[in-house]
C-alpha cells in the first residue's frame, strides 16, 4: 500500500507538462538512435548527458528524459538487427538470429511487430518489478556499513567482470585502471592532490562524464573508420507494415518466460541486458525448438531476447538506484549523471528524494505505453531515418558531443581529455577489454575508497573490520563464487575453441 | 604483440603510479592515509598487466594503413576543433568539423560540404536559439 502511494506520488511528478513532454522526446529520440546501426543506449545516454546537464534541468526531468532515452534505444536497437541484420548493440545481437531470417522471408512487419510487443512486454514487467523490489532492496541496504559497502563495490567488479568479459584478466585489469584513474584529484579527506602533476585543470579529478562521452561516443568513430562504410544494399524491402496478430499472440508464451529471466539476469549487478538477451534466448530455444526452427525465423526467437533485453535494462535499474551499484554499461553511464547532478544513489534515495525516485518509476511505465503507441505506427519512419548513411551519420554525432561536453564547464581542457579517453577507449576495445568496468571503477572509485578509509577509522586501523559482519562475508563468498564462475566459463570457452574445427 | 606491448605500458603506469602513491602522507587525523588505496589498486594492476605480458591470449588484427591514416586524419580533425572552437566560433569551426569528418568517413566530398554547410547553423540554431545552451557564432580572432 505504502508502495503504490508513493508511486501515485510519481504519477503526480511524472505527468507535469515539462515532464511528460521530456519523456516523449526521449522515446522517440531514443528510439532513432537505438534503430541508427553503430549506436546503442550506452552511446545515446552518453552523448546526451552532457547537455541535459548544459540545459540545466533538475534531476528529476533528466532522469525521466534518459531513461525514456534509454528505454527508446532498447526498443529501437532491435530495429537495424531484423532489417539489415545488423545489431546496434550487443544485446540486439540475439535478435538477428532469427529477426533477419524472418525478414528476408518477408516477414518483416511480423518481425517489428512481435519484437515491439515483446519488448513492452518484458519492460513493462521488469518496472512493475522495479516498483515492487527496488524500496526492499534499499530497505535491507540500510543496515550496509562501511566495511559492507567496499565489500559489495568488490562484488560489483567481480560479476561485471565474469560475466562480461571474454577474459576475465582483461575485465578486472579495466576495472583497477577505473579505480587509478578515479583516484586522480584532491584526496577529498587528507586535501592532499594526489596525480595531478600540478595540473589545476584535474584537481577536481577526471570528470566522468567527459571520459564517458570520450570512451563511448569518440571511440566508436574511430571504430568506424576500420571499415569501409558499410553496404546497405542488402537492407529488406518491407512491402507490408501490417503484422499478422495471431503470430504475435502466439508468441505470449516466449515473452513471459523471456520477461522474467531478462528481469533476474538485470538485477545481478554488473551482468545487464547482454546477458538478459543470451539466456532468454537460449532458455527458450531449449524449451521450445522442437521442429528446429530457430535460427531460420522463428518468431518464438524473436519474442524470447526482446523481451529479455528489455527485463533486463529496467532490472539493471534496481541495484542501480537502491545499491547505487550499475547493473549495466548505460545504468553505469546513468550513475555518472546522478552523481554529476548531487544526486547520491543507494538506499537513503528512496527515503530523501522519494520524488525522484517514484517519478522516475511512474515515467516508466508511460514511457513503456508512450513506446509501444509510437513504435507500431511509425516503424515506417524509424526505418527510413536508419538509412541515414555513416558518413553523415557519425560527424553529427561528433558534434553534439563535443557541444554538449563544451557546455558543461566551456572548456578546451575538457574537450581534449574526452579525445584522449577517445584513444583510450579504442585501444581496449581493440584489445577486447570491455569498457564498462572501466566505467564503474571511475565511477564508484571515489566511494570505495571513501568507505574504505572510513571503516578503518572505525576499526582505528585494524583491518579486520572488513571480515567483521555478516552482510560482508556474504558478500565476499558471493564475489569468490562469480570470479570461480567466471574463471570455469572461459576455461570452457578456450576448450570448446579449440576443439571446434576450423572452417 | 599489441597485448603484450599494452601490457608492459599499463606495468610500467601502474609501477609509476604505486611508487608515486607512496610518497602521499596525511598530515594528522587519517587512519590509513592517501597512499594507501591506490597501492591497493595499483598492485593487482601489476599483476593483472603481467600476465598480459606472459600469456597475452588473443591477438589484436590492426585495420590496413590506409584506414589507419583515415584514423589519424580523424583525430587531427578532431583536436583541430577542440583548439579551434574558440577562436574561430562554432559555426565555422563545425562547418570545417563534420564536413572534413565526413570526407574521412568515405563521403562523396560535394556532399559532405553540403552537409557540414546546412549542420552547423543548424545546430546552432536548435542549441543557441531554441535551447539556449549560448554558443558564440563567431570566434575572437573575428
Amino acid at each position: 500500500m505504502e508502495t503504490l502511494i508513493a508511486l501515485g506520488g510519481g504519477f503526480a511528478v511524472a505527468l507535469t507538462p515539462l515532464n511528460l513532454a521530456l519523456l516523449l522526446l526521449g522515446c522517440f529520440a531514443g528510439t532513432l538512435i537505438g534503430a541508427m546501426p553503430g549506436l546503442g543506449p550506452v552511446n545515446g545516454v552518453a552523448i546526451l548527458i552532457p547537455l541535459t546537464f548544459a540545459f540545466g534541468f533538475d534531476a528529476t526531468s533528466s532522469l525521466i528524459l534518459l531513461s525514456a532515452v534509454y528505454f527508446g534505444c532498447m526498443y529501437g536497437g532491435r530495429i537495424s538487427s531484423i532489417l539489415l541484420n545488423i545489431p546496434g548493440d550487443e544485446p540486439a545481437v540475439m535478435t538477428t538470429l532469427d529477426g533477419y531470417p524472418m525478414a528476408q522471408q518477408g516477414r518483416a512487419a511480423d518481425a517489428l511487430a512481435i519484437s515491439g510487443v515483446a519488448s513492452f512486454v518484458g519492460a513493462t514487467v521488469s518496472v512493475i518489478g522495479l516498483t515492487l523490489f527496488a524500496p526492499l532492496l534499499a530497505q535491507a541496504a540500510i543496515y550496509f556499513g562501511p566495511a559492507d559497502y567496499f565489500a559489495l563495490y568488490i562484488l560489483a567488479f567481480a560479476t561485471i567482470g565474469g560475466i562480461a568479459g571474454v577474459d576475465p584478466r582483461k575485465t578486472l585489469l579495466s576495472a583497477v585502471i577505473g579505480l587509478m584513474i578515479a583516484t586522480i584529484g584532491i584526496d577529498p579527506i587528507s586535501g592532499i592532490p594526489r596525480f595531478t602533476g600540478g595540473n589545476y585543470h584535474i584537481y577536481d579529478g577526471v570528470d566522468a562524464i567527459v571520459a564517458l562521452v570520450g570512451l563511448f561516443a569518440i571511440s566508436e568513430i574511430l571504430f568506424l573508420l576500420e571499415r569501409r562504410a558499410r553496404d546497405r544494399s542488402a537492407s529488406i524491402r518491407v512491402q507490408s507494415w501490417l503484422p499478422d496478430f495471431r503470430t504475435i499472440w502466439a508468441t505470449r508464451a516466449a515473452m513471459a518466460r523471456g520477461s522474467i529471466v531478462g528481469f533476474v539476469a538485470g538485477v545481478l549487478p554488473g551482468a545487464g541486458a547482454s546477458l538478459g538477451a543470451v539466456m532468454s534466448y537460449s532458455m527458450e530455444k531449449q524449451v521450445s525448438n522442437r521442429e528446429g526452427r530457430f535460427g531460420k525465423g522463428d518468431p518464438r526467437g524473436v519474442a524470447a531476447p526482446e523481451a529479455g533485453n528489455n527485463a533486463a535494462s529496467g532490472g539493471a535499474l534496481i541495484p542501480m538506484l537502491s545499491l547505487g551499484v550499475p547493473g549495466s554499461g548505460t545504468t553505469a553511464v546513468m550513475l555518472a549523471m546522478l552523481i554529476s547532478l548531487n544526486v547520491q544513489p543507494g538506499p537513503l534515495l528512496f527515503a530523501r528524494q522519494p520524488d525522484l525516485v517514484w517519478g522516475l518509476v511512474a515515467s516508466l511505465y508511460l514511457a513503456n505505453i508512450a513506446l509501444l503507441v509510437l513504435n507500431l505506427p511509425l516503424i515506417g519512419l524509424f526505418t527510413r531515418m536508419m538509412m541515414v548513411p555513416t558518413w553523415a551519420l557519425m560527424p553529427v554525432v561528433a558534434a553534439v558531443s563535443f557541444v554538449g561536453v563544451f557546455a558543461i564547464a566551456n572548456s578546451v581542457f575538457d574537450l581534449e581529455v574526452m579525445i584522449l579517453f577517445g584513444m583510450l577507449g579504442y585501444l581496449l576495445r581493440k584489445l577486447d577489454i570491455s569498457l564498462v568496468p572501466l566505467v564503474l571503477g571511475l565511477l564508484l572509485g571515489g566511494d570505495m575508497e571513501r568507505n574504505l578509509r572510513r571503516a578503518m577509522s572505525i576499526s582505528d586501523g585494524d583491518w579486520s573490520i572488513l571480515l567483521s559482519s555478516w552482510i560482508s562475508i556474504v558478500l565476499y563468498v558471493l564475489t569468490a563464487l562469480f570470479l570461480a564462475l567466471s574463471v570455469w566459463l572461459a576455461v570452457r570457452d578456450r576448450r570448446m575453441d579449440a576443439t571446434r574445427p576450423t572452417d | 604483440m599489441t597485448t603484450r606491448i599494452v601490457g608492459a605500458a599499463v606495468f610500467v603506469i601502474a609501477a609509476l603510479f604505486v611508487m608515486q602513491a607512496r610518497l602521499y602522507e596525511a598530515p594528522f587525523g587519517d587512519v590509513l592515509g592517501p597512499a594507501v588505496f591506490p597501492v591497493i589498486v595499483g598492485i593487482p594492476a601489476m599483476m593483472l598487466s603481467a600476465s598480459l605480458v606472459v600469456w597475452p591470449g588473443s591477438e589484436v588484427a590492426w585495420p590496413r594503413p590506409e584506414r589507419l591514416l583515415r584514423q589519424g586524419a580523424a583525430l587531427v580533425v578532431l583536436l583541430g576543433y577542440a583548439w579551434l572552437l574558440v577562436p574561430l566560433g562554432f559555426l565555422i569551426a563545425t562547418f570545417l568539423l563534420v564536413a572534413l569528418l565526413a570526407i574521412v568517413l568515405d563521403g562523396p566530398a560535394g556532399k559532405s560540404v553540403v552537409l557540414g554547410a546546412v549542420i552547423a547553423p543548424a545546430l546552432w540554431a536548435l542549441f543557441d536559439r531554441v535551447l539556449g545552451l549560448p554558443l558564440a557564432p563567431l570566434g575572437t580572432w573575428f
